[in-house]
């Protein structure tokens, strides 16, 4: 009996103080009064919507870019499938030898003598004099 | 007669001046300034008072007055579509919303670390909380002491409190204004009186 009247009493209290807490911690007429007096206050908020408008616009202007460019996706979608369809249509379909990039096409007609030299030594030429004794030995050898 | 006038004129003069403010909004809304402006000047003090319910520092109070009238400002078309009849319940529920971001910000800071009470500080509290009764004497709850004991909650619980037991709104009211459901609002009301007697208890 004497345990729950205390501890009755016990809620109690931290009710009430809990409520004089909240009410304490909400009691900010001062500081409202001085803040909503401040020197300059509205002018603050119109540079603030400056601000934020400038920055609304530029977002607005990725959103118009990225717009296009979604609307840019399927048009090229549709260039791309036609241009294969082209390509298809045209032929086998297989890329024919003349139009490949082989060694051979880039660098013309094959020297053999040059790149048997080239690749029988495995030790890289450190200088010009060190390549024309190799290629002048090499002949030498052959004759 | 003359009082009977009076009272009704007084009674007029709350829908009039909401109906001006809807007409300011208007006018704000199609670029007009200088209504703009006025609605500032008519509110800004409502909007400070709100601030200053969960802040304490002036900076801070005026940085929730300028973010609200900035938001009311891009928002003055939701204004005229809303459900909201008043423009200056529109402007609290903004206002209200700005100050919960910032509770919710300042929890997220390092700086928003939890203040220690001064040794005094547990004194009076320990003392208020051992005198029972409502009109308990001795030394009032500082608005110091009450900011470091609500910064141990969270900024729903903080803000549900205020709501209910500051200005005094109804649940209805309070689902209404932030959003949520009436048994959301019930829970964390129970729950944040739970918390802050937890909080309490400590100095029990």
């Amino acid at each position: 009996m004497a345990g729950e009247k205390f501890s009755d009493g016990r809620e109690g209290s931290l009710e009430r103080v809990a409520r004089e807490v909240i009410r304490a911690s909400a009691a900010g007429e001062g500081e409202a009064q001085a803040a909503a007096g401040s020197p300059f206050l509205y002018a603050r908020v119109r540079a603030r919507i400056e601000e934020e408008r400038r920055r609304r616009e530029e977002g607005e202007g990725w959103l118009a870019l990225l717009g296009v460019a979604w609307r840019a996706v399927p048009a090229m979608a549709v260039v791309a499938v036609l241009a294969l369809a082209l390509f298809l249509s045209s032929g086998t379909g297989e890329l024919t030898p003349g139009y490949g990039l082989g060694a051979e096409a880039l660098l013309g007609e094959r020297d053999g003598d040059f790149e048997q030299v080239v690749l029988a030594d495995t030790r890289t030429p450190s200088n010009e004099d060190e390549v024309l004794s190799t290629i002048i030995g090499e002949g030498e050898n052959s004759k | 007669m003359d009082e009977t006038a009076d009272i009704s004129a007084r009674a007029s003069a709350q829908p009039v001046l909401e109906r001006a403010d809807a007409e300011l909004a208007a006018r704000a809304r199609e670029g007009d300034e200088a209504a703009f402006e006025e609605l500032f000047l008519r509110h800004r003090r409502r909007v400070a008072l709100i601030a200053a319910r969960f802040f304490r520092r002036r900076e801070q109070v005026e940085e929730v007055v300028q973010e609200s009238f900035t938001k009311a400002f891009f928002a003055l078309g939701e204004f005229a579509n809303g459900r909201d009849a008043s423009f200056a319940a529109w402007l609290a529920r903004i206002a209200f919303n700005v100050s919960y971001d910032e509770l919710r910000r300042q929890k997220r800071r390092p700086e928003g670390a939890l203040e220690e009470l001064t040794e005094e500080e547990a004194a009076t509290l320990s003392e208020r909380l051992r005198v029972e009764g409502s009109d308990a004497e001795g030394q009032a709850v500082s608005r110091d002491l009450a900011a470091k004991l609500l910064a141990r909650l969270s900024p729903e619980d903080r803000l549900v409190l205020v709501l209910l037991d500051v200005e005094g709104l109804s649940v209805a009211e309070i689902a209404g204004l932030l959003n949520w459901t009436g048994s959301k609002v019930k829970v964390r009301a129970h729950r944040a009186r739970a918390h802050l007697r937890r909080v309490l208890e400590r100095f029990l």
